[in-house]
């Protein structure tokens, strides 16, 4: 570096992973054969719904209430190590299937194996869902986010109020699919008669 | 006299009225004694505060200079991009995205095309894959450069903005010269770049590179043995590695704290992994290491800007995936043959439909990880659009970082988390 600074290092080396599991199997096809899925499934038979596979991802349903203790099973996983929350989001499903709504999804990333894992819990409206903000700080504003367009309850949240709309906004919750692109109220144009009538000056080139 | 609490915020006049003096002049006899709750003070700062980049607004409770605690009030710029990207064709969803992030908008491009292409299982061609990352290292260096004039101006250094921008019109130039528009690019399209490199847009960017390191060294040379500038942001706001990952940052604030994750090296993209370059990673984990963590981001993105030039120049190849249902049929194809001219009416008019599925998409962006998830239902508009942008995530520290700080650092620290309010709000 040309400037003097206290950073010399790089460590640009990043060393492969060297598990029980070859890495080649968090890529397997086979969703089943994916190392972090069968550990879940191992730890919490009945709750993992279904595993399904697109592309390179690997996404694993689970039962809402287990939720946080799953991504804490991942979390303090000493081989698998998601240790990184990349995100929490939710997806409304009102189009595609009756029952549950919404898919909590949570999006964990291992620095250590350099894979992402995704976590799904299906929840319906009105039911709630636990926090993740114990397990990673990070997830206050992300769930609030959630609560604020999807209206999904977070258990144990310390603070869950709406964050980017006002707060308080009486519409509902705008990325449900229900509810129209416009919004549900008509926003009266800008009434420019209400405005102060502008006062009719004229320059008389006497200063005032 | 007493020294209970004053219910008042603006404490009554306590001295002894029977003692002043004739002069007229009042003289307080007692001091006047505060409880603990009544020291501190609750200021507001922003919407409209220079500082704060745009319209953040951050709520302090202060105990003479000392924060308390601190609560950021976002959503002012809030404008449902994700929403809108709901309700448009997904060729028409990579504009919304140039307007999240307006200062590095070829990244956000970047990520948004990718996802498409990866959920439409496309790969964009080679010489497309080199330019994309040369425009997109180009956007690194902008996106730096504002955050580095902003940065430097709120803690005091006027003069770096002024030379920064100076440098940043040189990359602007650029981009108008390839795309005709300066902010809002939308400079990567699905499949590649469907309108041709000009001959003479690799000798502007290698005048540029020639250029830029000797006025690299002029902010350098400014800042980073500047006593002022050390004062100020040596120490202040350290951020743990263990904390960085709680708080889900990425980015220069989670290698200025020495975590090890670039995902151009972890998960590489495009022809990352061909090239060779490094992460500069941080030991400290202050404001100052994040400085020479970004200082030396756009070093490292100098050399790769080169060796792709380097790279590419030779080649002549298409910079457009072709028949694919994906990508729009070249313009000189829809002009002469038939078939072009039908792919491209259903292109326009109807759009593609991919797969159902659903795949996220992430880059590097110059703020952290830019992610984008995307969930299609297999009609020609996504079913869920999904932008993880870096900054509203790492805005989540400023409270962490803030608290036992003074008044006078939270302009620095909103500086080093480096913000654009309209990625923060989307």
């Amino acid at each position: 570096m040309s400037d003097g600074t206290s950073i010399q290092e790089f460590e640009t080396g990043y060393s492969e992973p060297e598990d029980i599991w070859a890495r080649t199997e968090y890529f397997h096809q086979d969703a089943e054969r994916h190392p972090a899925v069968r550990e879940v499934r191992a730890a919490f038979g009945p709750a993992v719904v279904t595993v399904v596979r697109y592309g390179d991802e690997t996404t694993i349903h689970v039962e809402p209430e287990t939720l946080r203790d799953v991504c804490n099973f991942l979390r303090t996983h000493e081989q698998l190590a998601f240790v990184a929350l990349s995100d929490v989001t939710a997806v409304d499903m009102l189009k595609l299937r009756t029952t549950p709504r919404f898919d909590v999804v949570a999006l964990l990333y291992s620095i250590k194996n350099r894979v992402r894992l995704r976590i799904k819990a299906g929840v319906n409206d009105g039911q709630s869902v636990p926090s993740l903000v114990p397990l990673w700080a990070g997830a206050n504003w992300l769930e609030r986010e959630v609560f604020d367009m999807f209206g999904i309850i977070f258990e144990g949240h310390p603070n869950l109020k709406r964050i980017l709309l006002a707060d308080d906004w009486d519409e509902g919750f705008p990325l449900r699919k229900d509810y129209p692109l416009r919004g549900w109220k008509e926003f009266p144009s800008y009434n420019t008669e209400r405005m102060v009538p502008r006062t009719r000056t004229r320059w008389t080139g006497r200063g005032v | 006299m007493s020294t209970t609490a004053n219910p008042k915020w603006i404490p009554e006049f306590v001295g002894d009225v029977e003692s002043t003096p004739s002069s007229g002049t009042y003289t307080i006899t007692d001091e006047i004694q505060l409880s603990d709750t009544e020291s501190q003070m609750v200021l507001n700062m922003g919407p409209q505060h220079p500082s704060t980049h745009g319209v953040l607004r951050v709520i302090l409770r202060l105990d003479g200079e000392v924060i308390i605690d601190c609560d950021p009030v976002i959503g002012y710029l809030h404008r449902g991009v994700e929403k809108l990207g709901e309700s448009h064709r997904y060729a028409q969803v990579i504009p919304w995205t140039d307007r999240t992030d307006y200062v590095a908008a070829p990244m956000n491009n970047l990520g948004c095309a990718m996802a498409f292409e990866k959920l439409a299982g496309l790969e964009s061609p080679e010489r497309a894959q080199y330019w994309r990352v040369i425009f997109s290292e180009l956007a690194r260096i902008a996106s730096h450069l504002v955050w580095l004039g902003t940065h430097a101006l709120d803690i005091g250094a006027l003069s770096m903005s002024l030379y920064c921008f100076r440098e940043r019109e040189l990359i602007l130039d650029i981009f108008e010269a390839y795309c005709g528009a300066r902010l809002t690019t939308n400079i990567m399209e699905i499949g590649g770049f469907s309108r041709p490199i000009p001959d003479f847009l690799p000798d502007q960017i290698r005048e540029f590179l020639k250029i830029f390191p000797d006025r690299q060294k002029e902010y350098v040379d400014l800042l980073t043995a500047n006593p002022i500038w050390i004062a100020r942001t040596k120490d202040i706001g350290i951020i743990s590695p263990q904390a960085a990952i709680d708080y889900c940052l990425t980015g220069a604030c989670l290698r200025g704290s020495g975590v090890n994750y670039d995902i151009r090296k972890a998960m590489p993209y495009l022809v990352y992994d061909r090239l060779d370059f490094e992460v500069p990673l941080g030991t400290r984990g202050d404001v100052y290491d994040r400085y020479l963590v970004r200082m030396e981001e756009m070093r490292q993105a100098i050399r790769i800007i080169t060796q792709c030039l380097d790279a590419v120049e030779p080649m002549d190849t298409e910079l457009m995936a072709y028949e694919s249902a994906y990508v729009i049929p070249p313009h000189k194809g829809t002009m002469t043959t038939a078939e072009d001219m039908q792919r491209h009416f259903i292109w326009v008019i109807k759009g593609f439909s991919p797969p159902v599925g659903e795949a996220y998409f992430a880059v590097e962006h110059p703020k952290g990880e830019n992610g984008y998830y995307v969930v299609s239902d297999g009609t020609s508009v996504p079913y869920r659009f999904r932008i993880r942008s870096p900054d509203f995530v790492n805005l989540g520290v400023l409270p962490y970082v803030a608290e036992g700080a003074m008044l006078a650092d939270v302009v620095a620290l909103i500086g080093t988390i480096d913000i654009v309010l309209g990625s923060v709000d989307r």
